[in-house]
């Protein structure tokens, strides 16, 4: 009973001094570590027409936890972790569910074969690039990000289970392939922080993202040509500046340019030099 | 009775101090730079009865790649015609934006009233739009931007306090376009424009004096007093 208190009294200083040592290493490693983003939003669902399709959707593990490091170049600059994972699922989920009458995840070997009779095409959605760039010489908080998707559209027959809980997809099966690119600009130049910053560029990137494909859906040529021999056209307004980069399914998948430290473009390239894609789950 | 006396002297000087403090910062509440302000009214159609209960909404234009309107600019316009006339339903842009995503997004977005048609195709958007019962769509095109800044302050720190010392100067330009659009007729009835401008001054003798010029509050208040005008000409 008496052994501990004395203990205590002992070490009460040395602790306090340790805590102290520790709360100050702390701050300094907190000073020094990288700045972390974990995208945040709400996002609306989508005002239109719903396509008469029931559309599997297929989110890789590198689109569902799809983040960005980048290294800090000099001493000025901080690391950033941009994570966008789980923020490209919320708001893809929204947006396909508002687009098409029915949207199932196929996420597992039990899923694929549970929905195989239902699904009219399978939509496996990944990001190809992501860029942004830093106010470094400005005080002023805006943030602008570049967002390059590729989206692939393909029949359930293309989606093959391996037993391992690792479904593949045989590329040269594919309705459609295409890329799409979205933009985002931190909207107000008074924000508090550096993260929240990043946070609103990436989520107005996001809705442009969304506004892009749901307005381009259905004039992707490939995409167009298969509703047409279903007939399921749906008539919607042109936007103003949507460009779609329609690439045919044949066609090698275009390296992405500039600093992207996107781990997926590297595996749409893999799966189109084997020929065949590999969507883990 | 001395000490009393004391304390009354010490508590009305103390009253003296606080009350001078308050006019010298009401009177730095009153230092503003000047601000010249023009504006421009065309309008093609005069409204011929009140909107009654339906509604106006304003949004601002982000399609330009180099400028994007405002978010706060739009707000205090609908504040401004708001407070200027409560009987007029002035729909919160974000709101307004988020019930019609996507539609409204920079890439979307209808940049002339035959837009309107293609966006009524679409059932749901038309059903949303009788819902809100819009009546004025009024897009706003331009920002404020800063001119020309010079000067120099440097500020310093030490054990008996901190000031600064030095004076800089900048200036600040808006340039703002008001479109209005008949949402029931489809057409463009109006555009107001307005062009502020003004120079901003900063002297510091330990403590820096802002004098600030509300250039692009000026430009806020300019349109929201033509577009209020406007839409309630015939209340």
């Amino acid at each position: 009973m008496v052994a501990p208190s004395l203990d205590s009294m002992i070490s009460g200083p040395n602790r306090l001094i340790r805590i102290g040592f520790a709360l100050l290493l702390g701050l300094v490693l907190a000073a020094c570590g990288a700045k972390q983003v974990v995208v945040q939003g709400n996002f609306p669902p989508p005002l239109m027409e719903k396509t008469p399709l029931t559309l599997g959707v297929v989110y890789t593990e590198s689109f569902k936890t799809h983040e960005i490091y980048d290294e800090a170049a000099g001493r000025e600059e901080t690391d950033w972790l941009v994570k966008t994972g789980s923020a490209q699922v919320e708001f893809w989920d929204t947006l396909f569910t508002g687009m098409f009458t029915e949207v199932v995840h196929i996420d597992s070997h039990d899923a694929l074969h549970a929905v195989e009779d239902e699904v009219d095409a399978v939509i496996i959605p990944y990001v190809e690039d992501l860029q942004y760039t830093i106010p470094l010489h400005t005080n002023v908080k805006v943030y602008e990000i570049w967002m390059k998707y590729r989206f692939r559209l393909v029949t359930m027959d293309a989606i093959h289970d391996h037993g391992n809980g690792e479904l593949t997809y045989n590329p040269n099966q594919s309705l459609a392939d295409w890329t799409l690119s979205a933009y985002g600009k931190t909207p107000t130049a008074f924000l508090q922080s550096d993260e929240e910053a990043v946070n609103l560029a990436a989520v107005v990137a996001l809705r442009d993202a969304g506004a892009n494909f749901a307005t381009s859906f259905h004039r992707v040529p490939a995409v167009a040509e298969w509703l047409d021999t279903r007939n399921t056209i749906t008539e919607l307004p042109a936007p103003v500046t949507a460009s779609v980069e329609e690439s045919s399914t044949s066609e090698e998948s275009s390296t992405s340019e500039g600093s992207s430290t996107s781990e997926e473009s590297s595996t749409v390239d893999e799966s189109t030099a084997d020929d065949e894609g590999t969507t883990s789950t | 009775m001395t000490i009393a006396g004391s304390h009354r002297v010490v508590w009305l000087a103390g009253q003296a101090r606080w009350g001078l403090t308050v006019t010298a910062l009401m009177l730095l509440g009153l230092l503003q730079g000047c601000v010249t302000a023009t504006v421009d009214e065309m309008t093609f159609l005069e409204p011929t009865e009140g909107i009654g209960d339906s509604s106006v909404v304003i949004l601002g234009r982000r399609h330009a790649p180099d400028y994007e309107t405002e978010f706060d600019f739009i707000e205090c316009i609908g504040d401004h015609i708001r407070r200027g006339d409560n009987s007029i339903t002035v729909l919160h842009e974000l709101e307004f934006i988020n019930m019609m995503y996507p539609w409204f997004e920079p890439r979307t977005a209808p940049l002339g009233p035959q837009d309107i048609d293609r966006l009524m195709a679409q059932e749901p958007v038309a059903n949303q739009f009788s819902n809100i019962k819009l009546e004025y769509m009024i897009w706003i095109d331009g920002s404020t931007i800063e001119t020309n800044s010079s000067g120099s302050m440097t500020c310093g720190v030490g054990p008996g306090g901190a000031g600064c010392f030095g004076f800089g100067t900048w200036g600040n330009a808006s340039e703002y376009e008001a479109t209005i659009w008949d949402f029931t007729d489809q057409t463009e009835v109006g555009r107001i424009s307005t062009n502020t401008s003004g120079q901003s001054y900063m002297p510091a003798v330990v403590v820096p004096i802002p004098i600030i010029a509300p250039v692009q509050g000026t430009a806020c208040d300019s349109l929201g007093d033509q577009l209020l005008q406007y839409l309630s000409a015939t209340r």
